[in-house]
């Protein structure tokens, strides 16, 4: 599917990434984590690669061979660099814990495999692979 | 997202249901952070209804319980269904935040 980082569209992507994850076979937690990893991945696009202003495009392509599923997130907005995010301090206290990198920290957790590329012409494309149960 | 709001006893009850995403999170936020204003401010949010959760619930949630604890009260977390359990757990917070198996323990938690 494809459209511009407004809330509707952020709220459709997490409804199509269930529908996807359930046709390829995957239980109610996984499809959970996928949407998740995909909602916190086009939020990141709407908040930080478009600025949080005015709305940009988005694509999501949800694909399965059966042992994986594989979901690609693309844009044009400013290029991201996961590898730069610090990861959140986990054994801080409430009083001391930061209120961000905790979009990544959760990709991360839930997803067997990430890809980032971004090119001046062909924009960013952001893969995100999860294992089908067997 | 749909949040209602019951105080009884010195614990006020906030129960929230549906998707806690970054198009709902302000409101939560901001509902949350009425309640911990108050002096002592004793909270429990009932996540019962509660089906997904992102980051930005997270940090609503955050923001409340630093908020609740600087003023002598606290935010405690009631019926949290597994998935966003699983949420909480993989991002420390349940380690922040106590959490109880249904909103009768929770507020209990507040005499003893």
């Amino acid at each position: 599917m494809s459209g511009v980082t407004t809330p509707e569209t952020l709220e459709a992507i997490q409804l199509f990434v269930v529908d996807g994850c359930r046709r390829a076979g995957a239980d109610d937690a996984m499809a959970f984590d996928l949407r998740l990893a995909v909602d916190e991945a086009s939020t990141n696009v709407a908040a930080h690669g478009y600025g949080g202003g005015e709305p940009g495009p988005i694509g999501v392509v949800l694909e399965s061979d059966g042992a994986r599923i594989r979901v690609t997130i693309t844009d044009r907005g400013v290029p991201f660099r996961p590898e730069r995010v610090d990861p959140p301090d986990l054994g801080a206290d409430a009083e001391h814990r930061s209120l961000g990198g905790l979009g990544w920290h959760l990709i991360r957790q839930v997803t067997d495999a990430i890809e980032y590329h971004s090119g001046n012409d062909s924009g960013n494309r952001l893969v995100l692979e999860r294992r089908l149960r067997t | 997202m749909e949040i209602t709001a019951k105080t009884s006893t010195d614990v006020t009850v906030v129960s929230i249901s549906g998707t806690v995403d970054s198009g709902t999170a302000a409101a939560l936020a901001a509902s949350l952070r009425a309640h911990a204003e108050n002096v002592g401010s004793r909270l429990v949010a009932d996540l019962a209804g509660v089906d997904y959760m992102s980051s930005a619930g997270l940090r609503a949630l955050l923001e409340t319980v630093k908020e609740a604890r600087q003023r002598g009260g606290d935010l405690r977390l009631a019926s949290v269904q597994a998935n966003v359990l699983r949420v909480l757990d993989l991002s420390g917070f349940t380690k922040i935040l106590k959490v109880f198996p249904d909103v009768a323990a929770a507020t209990a938690s507040f005499a003893a």
